[in-house]
């Protein structure tokens, strides 16, 4: 899944460490996730999309590979980065 | 709550007399929780590490391991009781971390067990051809040992 999260972190002019104690999770977690090296839980994806007042889908969108074998019904939930 | 969270965070942040665009940089730094984290782990590691070099010491010193007192297994099995403490620790740990660190962390155990049954197997196969080091048990551990801490110390890279 690709994200906005470093983009949305960045406007509000935290630091990664300060967004991870806001979320509730390690800095290196924040790194990994603004990295695309990890898809986070529905959970924290919750967390965050809470945090910053919006939807999920506005801070991750899913690629392609992500969806596998399944069509998407509706085209703008697949990213087209 | 999230709120209250936030508000107590923001008033930390706001006494720091660094600029937005420093905190936004400081890539490197641990935040809040993850000192606090450290902090919890180091304290009750150091208090089993502690203790285990003590009872080490106690065993060495008046354990008479290599007599033939029946005393000798009860103190050949006292540094069980650190070592308990230790693996304590380590699962109060796993329990503090988020999901992805969780997730880091138990792969760092998996290839740590798998590389210590390797290793049994290896010598359990060289013992039946006759070949039967006194230090097989340590040898296992120390495998295991090792290959959880490079795989955890790769993953702290990430």
């Amino acid at each position: 899944m690709i994200n906005d999260l470093r983009r949305r972190r960045e406007e509000q002019g935290w630091s990664q460490g300060a967004l991870a104690d806001r979320l509730g999770v390690s800095r290196q977690t924040v790194n990994a996730l603004e990295a695309g090296r990890y898809d986070p839980s529905l959970p924290l994806a919750f967390r965050i999309a809470v945090l910053f007042g919006c939807r999920i889908e506005d801070v991750f969108t899913a690629e392609p590979a992500d969806l596998g074998p399944v069509i998407p019904s509706a085209p703008d939930a697949v990213g087209s980065a | 709550m999230l709120g209250d969270m936030t508000s107590d965070l923001d008033s930390s942040f706001e006494s720091s007399s660094d600029s937005p665009r420093r905190l936004v940089d400081d890539r490197d730094e641990p935040s809040l929780g993850d000192r606090a984290r450290k902090r919890a782990y180091l304290r009750e590691f150091t208090v089993g590490m502690v203790g285990y070099s003590v009872v080490l010491l106690g065993v060495v010193a008046w354990g008479g391991l290599d007599g033939t007192a029946p005393s000798r297994f009860v103190w050949a099995l006292l540094p069980v009781v650190p070592a308990a403490w230790l693996l304590r620790t380590i699962l109060r740990h796993l329990e503090r971390l988020d999901e992805y660190q969780r997730a880091l962390a138990l792969r760092g155990v998996a290839v740590g067990f798998a590389v210590a049954m390797l290793t049994a197997v290896t010598l359990g196969m060289l013992a039946s051809a006759g070949f039967n080091p006194q230090a097989t048990p340590w040898i296992i551990y120390g495998a295991g040992m090792i290959g959880w801490a490079i795989t955890s110390i790769r993953s702290g890279c990430q």
